[in-house]
């Protein structure tokens, strides 16, 4: 086949999706609010990566705030650096003012905003991939691994987000020897088994070598630790910063509602006609649940992952709020207003004598959820199959 | 199945929950060391001076099996540890420290609630009208608040600026007479209640004037959920055949608003209640350490992180076990009032 031909094929293959995506950009540009919710991502997108040019770094580590001295009371915008070393450094003018502790609110809330993406994107990428896995297990299969998998769901979101996180970040060790020889063998078992559960010798199907797997898993878990009292194969130390704390404890605490939702849209997907057709045409199952389930039901997910970067963040700051987050001098805004609760009352004569301290890191906070979740409710205007036509 | 079955099976389903719950916590206090992990097992203060003793006494350098037998044995006791923030073993201070706790809650809920439905049912008659862009905004601006600044902001507004409504629970003259006098008798715990009990209206006037400022921030950061979901659903009754019905044999707007439409509409918000419990344990957590409320709340914010550099473990993981229970016992009451009202749930 000539590569014009090619060519044409390929356009005409691709042309229903382009028009749906012209159809869903005309939807985007026919509603103000989605187009704010865009608007303001995109500039905390672009304040994020131009972090460095916008408050460039004073130290080793950009994400620890400069501070000018020590002095305990706040200053307002617009008040000079003293210190010699930062104003060599190109650093004249506090321009939010600062905290107390000479803290300044500008490379703060600068910097706080590539950490506000870390922890959103990160958490919620964690526990959507988990939620994916685990979801599509349930789901397709259904059978024990769902009941198991459900009510392990159902005890992990009887605990408030907030209460759960706050346990697992205290509870987490700074530093935990993860035996990575061990979970390596762990895995090795478990697709081994599965692939000889799949062989033409024992020609198991559907849920069969993932039981397999998991029995062969748990035999092992049991020997090694019980009758070998786990030897250690090659141990790695993993150093936990406070914000990987922070990251591992969300992602736990977030992973099982998209558990619950993937599972749901998979359930509702499974009951319809083109499932069993590309089945009766002896598809597999991984091709079954990725080509044909995922793409289908995956726009609930899509929503609640752009709404849940928000209440990410927004929990990570309540968390540094509460002096159990973002390490101490880390640009993070959620420490920075727990740093201004001092200064809320400023005497009778001026009572917001200091309002940069708090207003200002607030403001990033509250745009930056904001514009979060404009853009989940737009997707979900936009982009759910079952609304977007109305 | 009738309502009474229905409660049975419901009960006897939330056995295994409750029992995760416990399992889940031990697997965190499987995460500490053997030192920290004995705080959960001290009953007095002079027990923490004696790690070692307990570590010996409660087998906690053993195997994980003995150590859940021992956890389990402890919990039976309704011993969770000692709390050094709170300055007694844990259960009684969080006894002590509820009514605080249970106060706020009680008047932010019934507002929030019938506040919540008012608005998403107007928003959902006026779709698309003004009153449904203003609610609709202002429920996408609720969800956004961080609600420690929603806090912060509202002291800094209302009383740093204005002077109206102080922070804390109560003012000076309230809490000699509560705390330092001898006068004072406690009825139910709590202060609003107490203060007409004792034939002290003006320490009512006082606390209640103190609640403002935290009833409100609960209310703002819960109230978004229930007008969002109250509006959907009160648009989807609305486009049922029955209100077309109702409508054609000329009732007026306002009997088939209110008779035919909201009634349905209102059976799944009731489901709400239980995420609005989740929301307030956590709200509680944030608002009391905003307004300094010395709640259970706070008491669990100062014990993870604010008091000092040591985590107080026992206030942290009882706290966390508390809001488990009240959860799913929430949610247990919840699907049989849901039953009691809607019969397609216990009869499907």
């Amino acid at each position: 086949m000539s590569i014009r031909s090619r060519w044409k094929e390929f356009r005409l293959g691709i042309r229903p999706t382009l028009d749906e995506l012209k159809f869903t950009l005309r939807r985007i540009r026919g509603s103000p609010l989605s187009i704010v919710g865009i608007c303001l991502v995109g500039f905390f997108a672009a304040m994020a990566i131009l972090a460095p040019v916008l408050a460039p770094p004073t130290s080793r580590d950009p994400f620890m705030v400069f501070h000018d001295g020590w002095g305990q009371i706040p200053r307002p915008p617009g008040s000079s650096i003293d210190d010699g070393y930062l104003r060599n450094l190109g650093w004249t003018v506090h321009y939010f003012g600062t905290e107390q502790t000479q803290v300044d609110i500008y490379y703060g809330c600068i910097w706080g905003t590539q950490t506000a993406f870390r922890i959103g994107v990160l958490v919620v990428a964690i526990s959507l991939a988990v939620g994916l896995l685990t979801g599509s297990l349930a789901g397709y299969y259904g059978g024990v691994i769902d009941e198991v998998l459900m009510r392990f769901t159902d005890i992990m979101l009887a605990f408030p987000g907030l209460i759960l996180a706050m346990a697992l970040v205290i509870a987490l060790p700074p530093s935990w020897p993860i035996d990575f020889g061990f979970i390596g063998l762990a895995i090795v078992i478990f697709l081994g088994l599965m692939l000889v559960g799949r062989s033409k010798k024992l020609k198991l199907t559907g849920i069969w070598p993932f039981t397999l797997g998991l029995l062969g898993l748990v035999v092992f878990v049991i020997v090694d630790s019980w009758v070998l009292g786990m030897p250690p194969i090659f141990v790695q130390l993993l150093e936990l910063g406070s914000l990987d704390k922070i990251l591992i404890a969300l992602a736990l605490v977030g992973w099982p509602g998209y558990t619950r939702v993937v599972r749901g849209e998979i359930l509702r997907v499974r009951q319809e006609d083109y499932i069993e057709a590309s089945k009766a045409v002896g598809c597999s199952d991984f091709r079954i649940v990725v080509r044909h389930i995922l793409p289908s039901s995956i726009y609930p997910v899509v929503i609640m992952a752009s709404l849940d970067i928000g209440s990410m963040v927004l929990l990570a700051a309540a968390l540094s709020f509460l002096g159990i987050g973002a390490p101490v001098g880390y640009a993070d805004w959620g420490q920075m207003i727990s740093m201004a609760r001092n200064w809320i009352w400023a005497g009778t004569e001026s009572p917001w004598m200091y309002w940069y301290t708090f207003i200002i890191p607030g403001l990033f906070i509250f745009f930056f959820v904001l514009g979060w979740n404009l853009l989940g409710d737009a997707f979900r205007d936009i982009l759910d199959p079952t609304l977007r036509r109305r | 199945m009738g309502l009474g079955a229905f409660v049975v099976r419901r009960v006897l389903l939330m056995i295994p929950t409750l029992l995760g719950v416990v399992l889940l916590i031990f697997a965190v206090t499987q995460m500490f060391t053997p030192q920290q992990r004995a705080t959960l097992y001290a009953t007095s203060e002079r027990q923490l001076t004696q790690i070692g003793a307990i570590i010996r006494t409660h087998h906690l350098n053993e195997s994980i099996l003995v150590q859940l037998q021992e956890w389990l044995g402890q919990l039976m006791q309704g011993n969770l540890g000692y709390s050094r923030t709170g300055g007694g073993p844990v259960l009684q201070v969080l006894l002590r420290k509820l009514p605080a706790t249970f106060e706020l809650v009680i008047w932010s809920v019934p507002i929030t609630i019938l506040l919540g439905i008012y608005l998403g049912v107007q928003s959902a008659v006026h779709r698309d009208k003004l009153p449904d862009h203003v609610t609709r905004t202002l429920s996408i601006i609720g969800y956004s608040l961080p609600a420690f600044w929603l806090g912060i902001m509202l002291i800094a507004i209302f009383f740093s600026a204005l002077g109206w409504f102080p922070p804390e629970r109560m003012g000076m003259q309230a809490f000699n007479y509560v705390y330092v006098s001898k006068n004072w008798h406690i009825y139910t715990g709590l202060l609003t209640i107490d203060g007409l009990l004792n034939g002290q209206p003006w320490i009512t006037l006082d606390v209640l004037k103190h609640m403002v400022l935290p009833t409100v921030t609960l209310i703002v950061i819960q109230i978004a959920l229930i007008v969002r979901v109250t509006r959907s659903s009160m648009l989807e009754a609305l486009g049922k055949g029955y209100v077309m019905a109702a409508r054609a044999k000329g009732l007026s707007n306002v009997q088939v608003i209110n008779k035919h439409a909201r009634r349905n509409a209102l059976i799944p918000v009731m489901t709400l209640a239980g995420l609005l419990t989740a929301g307030l344990l956590t709200g509680v957590v944030i608002t009391e350490t905003v307004f300094n409320i010395d709640g259970v709340g706070r008491w669990a914010a100062s014990a993870a992180g604010g008091g000092g550099t040591v985590p107080d473990i026992p206030a942290v993981l009882g706290f966390a076990l508390f809001a488990g229970v009240v959860y799913v016992v929430a949610n247990l009451i919840v699907d049989i009032m849901y039953a009691y009202i809607d019969p397609r749930i216990r009869l499907g």
